[in-house]
C-alpha cells in the first residue's frame, strides 16, 4: 500500500501558500536537527534511504500534523532506537 | 506549528537538546561538529549559487552548452557540486517549453545551488498538485503560461537533482554577469517564476 | 560500480512501470504505477533504494532511467509531461506498443 508521504495527485491539500520565506530555519532546534542528521549520516549510523523510510513509516495522522523538521527528528529518533543507540522513552521528561 | 497533540516547539526543543546530550555522552557526536556542520550548510548553500550558474550560461554559450550536456561537471567547474546527490541535470526553458521541479515523495532539492528550500516546496499542497495540474499551480505563483507552452514536471524520485535554466529577459543585453545574477530568483530556478 | 554492460532500455524505449504494491519503501510513486512511458536517458547506476532503505549492505546496484510520461496516461487528461527517475527493476518493456 502506498505510504502517507506519497502524495502526488492526492486531492484536498488546498491552495499553496506561496510565501517566499527566506529564513532557513524557524527555530534553533531545527538547525540542530539538520546538524544531527548530517553528522549521524556521515558517520554511517544510517543512510538516506533508511531515513526516508523512517519518515514515511510515521502514522499518517502524525505525519500530516508534524512540521517538516519535526518529521526529521521523529525519524532520527526511530532509527536510533531501532539500532539500539538510544532506548525508547529515553528522551521523555 | 499548529495546535493538536503533537509536540509544541518548547517540548521538541527540549527533546532535541536531550538527544544531543545523550549522543555526546555516547561519544557519537560533539557539539562542535554539529556547529561546524550547520555553519557549513548555511555558508555553502544559497540560491545565489544557482543564480551565478544561470548568469554564466546566459553570457557564455560554450558554458551553456556544457551545462545542458552535463550539469554535474559544469556546476563543479564553478565549485558548486556537493556529495549529497549524484547528478545534476539542468533543464532549459524556451519560448515553447517550460520546466518545473518537484519531489512528490519527500522534498529532494539541490541545496547547494538553491539554499534551504522554501516551505511551499515541502508542502503537501505543492507536492500533490504540481504533477497533476501544473498550469493551475503556476498560475497561483503568478505565472500564467499560454496554452501553446508545453510543461514538463520533473519529479526527483532518485539521486539526480534538477535546476531550471530560465529564459534570459529581453532588454538585458547590456548587463554583465553579476547584474544578471541579481535578477534570478529562487522560484525561477525551481520553475515557479520567470525572470 | 562496474557497469560495462549496455543499458537494458536505450533512450526512446517504450516501457511500462510495474504494478505491484510493495510493503516497504520504494521510489515509484503510486500515481506512476502500471503506467506507460518513454525512456529519456540513463541517469547512472545507484543502489536500489527499496533494499538500501532496509539497512541492507547488499542492495543491488541498478541503472536508473529518466522516464517521460504523458499527463493523459497518468491522469486521463492534461497536456503536460512528467519525468521520473526510475530504477531498472521498476520497468519492463511495453508489451503492446500500439500507440
Amino acid at each position: 500500500m502506498a505510504r502517507i508521504n506519497d502524495v502526488g495527485g492526492t486531492q484536498g491539500f488546498g491552495a499553496i501558500d506561496t510565501t517566499d520565506d527566506t529564513e532557513p530555519f524557524h527555530a534553533d532546534w531545527e538547525a540542530r536537527v539538520v546538524g544531527l542528521f548530517n553528522t549521524l549520516r556521515a558517520q554511517g549510523v544510517f543512510n538516506t534511504n533508511e531515513f526516508r523510510d523512517a519518515i514515511e513509516s510515521m502514522p499518517p495522522g502524525e505525519y500530516l500534523a508534524a512540521s517538516y523538521y519535526e518529521r526529521w527528528f521523529t525519524a532520527i529518533c526511530a532509527l536510533l532506537e531501532r539500532k539500539g543507540v538510544i532506548e525508547p522513552g529515553e528522551l521523555d521528561d | 506549528m499548529t495546535s493538536g497533540d503533537h509536540h509544541t516547539d518548547a517540548t521538541i526543543a527540549r527533546r532535541v537538546r536531550r538527544l544531543e546530550t545523550l549522543l555526546e555522552e555516547k561519544g557519537l557526536i560533539t557539539g562542535e561538529r554539529l556547529d561546524e556542520s550547520i555553519d557549513a550548510f548555511l555558508a555553502e548553500s544559497s540560491p545565489a549559487n544557482g543564480a551565478r550558474v544561470v548568469a554564466r550560461a546566459w553570457t557564455d554559450d560554450a558554458y551553456r552548452a556544457r551545462l545542458l550536456a552535463d550539469g554535474t561537471a559544469a556546476v563543479r567547474e564553478l565549485g558548486y557540486m556537493d556529495g549529497s546527490y549524484q547528478r545534476l541535470r539542468v533543464v532549459e526553458n524556451t519560448a515553447s517549453h517550460h520546466n518545473v521541479i518537484v519531489c512528490t515523495l519527500c522534498s529532494c532539492y539541490p541545496l547547494r545551488l538553491l539554499g534551504p528550500s522554501p516551505s511551499w516546496y515541502k508542502s503537501e499542497a505543492y507536492r500533490s498538485r504540481v504533477v497533476r495540474e501544473p498550469r493551475e499551480v503556476l498560475r497561483e505563483f503568478g505565472l500564467s503560461l499560454p496554452g501553446s507552452v508545453d510543461i514538463t514536471v520533473w519529479d526527483s524520485s532518485a539521486e539526480t537533482r534538477y535546476l531550471v535554466l530560465p529564459r534570459r529577459p529581453d532588454g538585458t543585453e547590456g548587463l554583465g554577469e553579476e547584474e544578471l545574477a541579481a535578477l534570478v530568483t529562487r522560484n525561477a530556478l525551481i520553475g515557479t517564476a520567470a525572470v | 560500480m562496474t557497469d560495462a554492460a549496455p543499458d537494458r532500455f536505450p533512450p526512446g524505449t517504450r516501457v511500462r512501470t510495474y504494478r505491484h504494491d510493495p510493503p516497504h519503501h520504494t521510489r515509484l510513486p503510486r500515481y506512476a504505477r502500471g503506467k506507460r512511458g518513454v525512456v529519456v536517458e540513463p541517469e547512472g547506476p545507484d543502489e536500489l533504494a527499496d533494499l538500501s532503505a532496509q539497512g541492507r549492505g547488499d542492495a543491488p546496484v541498478e541503472q536508473i532511467y529518466a522516464v517521460r510520461f504523458e499527463a493523459r496516461d497518468l491522469w486521463g487528461e492534461g497536456d503536460h509531461h512528467v519525468v521520473l527517475d526510475l530504477w531498472e527493476s521498476y520497468l519492463e518493456e511495453d508489451p503492446d506498443d500500439e500507440r
